[in-house]
């Protein structure tokens, strides 16, 4: 069961991360047009959350973080993302914040504070507890 | 913070914190790590019944270095008077508090927590209280042994 479910993650694995980088190149002609809100809606859009090959994840990840560093206007963002994405933008954040990083953990620290008082504490709990789809 | 008395799988009649052990991933939750910047770190790890939080605390300079180690010794060396703190900070880090649920059973969740704020709130003031203090003695110890060669 799990020998066939492997061999299906390796073809799948390629295939997303081919998805990934179309969706790396749409947003970045986004970012050039100054629309950094619809770029990381693109971004978070098409999570790869049930794969668990690490490399989908870490290209997913870039292209996150990408669009997170572009964003500064924060209250345009919470205005026009829809709550199904709050759960998988919160589990970003906690990626960008163990990074270390100092310009990624100011911005995902921002973010956060906006985030938890639009979704609350249970989306923070949600993205503690959720092994199964991890980011 | 929900914390609930969970006995040993493994082992009869024991009852261990979890987040130390780490025996069954199905007790813990992702730990989380939040950095402020490259120098300072705080990592939460959870589980059924315990809870662990490390922290790593800005140090500047090689003084610093030796202030913070040397305190922070001294607060884990009377782990007993605090009770959440950990004997040993975990590798990498500076100082670890341990929560486990017969604490939450004691005291007051809200107060734990606080008290966790504020010792990351002050343990900064304090370091840098330490340090002006040795550069000041440093410097009048260093004036009077001189004097006598004017």
């Amino acid at each position: 069961m799990s020998a066939t479910d492997e061999f299906v993650e390796a073809d799948n694995a390629e295939a997303i991360i081919t998805r990934i980088e179309h969706k790396s190149r749409k947003i970045e002609s986004l970012l050039k047009q100054w629309k950094p809100v619809e770029a990381l809606k693109t971004a978070l859009e098409g999570s790869p959350p049930n794969t668990r090959d690490e490399r989908c994840k870490s290209a997913n990840w870039i292209v996150v973080h990408r669009a997170i560093m572009a964003i500064k206007d924060l209250d345009a963002l919470f205005s026009s993302l829809d709550p199904e994405y709050y759960d998988i933008l919160m589990k970003y954040l906690y990626r960008g914040l163990s990074t270390g990083d100092r310009p990624t953990c100011d911005q995902c620290l921002r973010i956060h504070e906006r985030l938890t008082e639009r979704a609350g504490l249970g989306c923070i709990l949600r993205s503690l507890a959720d092994t199964a789809n991890t980011v | 913070m929900c914390l609930q008395n969970f006995p040993c799988q493994e082992v009869e009649r024991h009852n261990k914190p979890e987040v130390e052990l780490k025996t069954s991933p199905e007790l813990l939750l992702k730990p989380i790590l939040i950095c402020r910047n490259e120098a300072e770190k705080c990592l939460i790890e959870t589980s059924i019944n315990s809870l662990r939080i490390s922290l790593k605390v800005k140090q500047a300079d090689e003084l610093e270095n030796i202030l913070t180690k040397k305190f922070l010794r001294f607060l884990s060396m009377r782990a007993e008077a605090f009770q959440v703190l950990r004997r040993k900070p975990v590798q990498g880090y500076d100082i670890s508090f341990l929560i486990t649920n017969y604490h939450c059973e004691e005291m007051q969740k809200h107060k734990l927590i606080d008290f966790i704020v504020q010792f990351m709130e002050d343990i900064d003031k304090e370091i840098s209280e330490l340090k002006m203090s040795v550069n000041t003695r440093g410097r009048l110890v260093a004036a009077e042994f001189l004097k006598q060669f004017i």
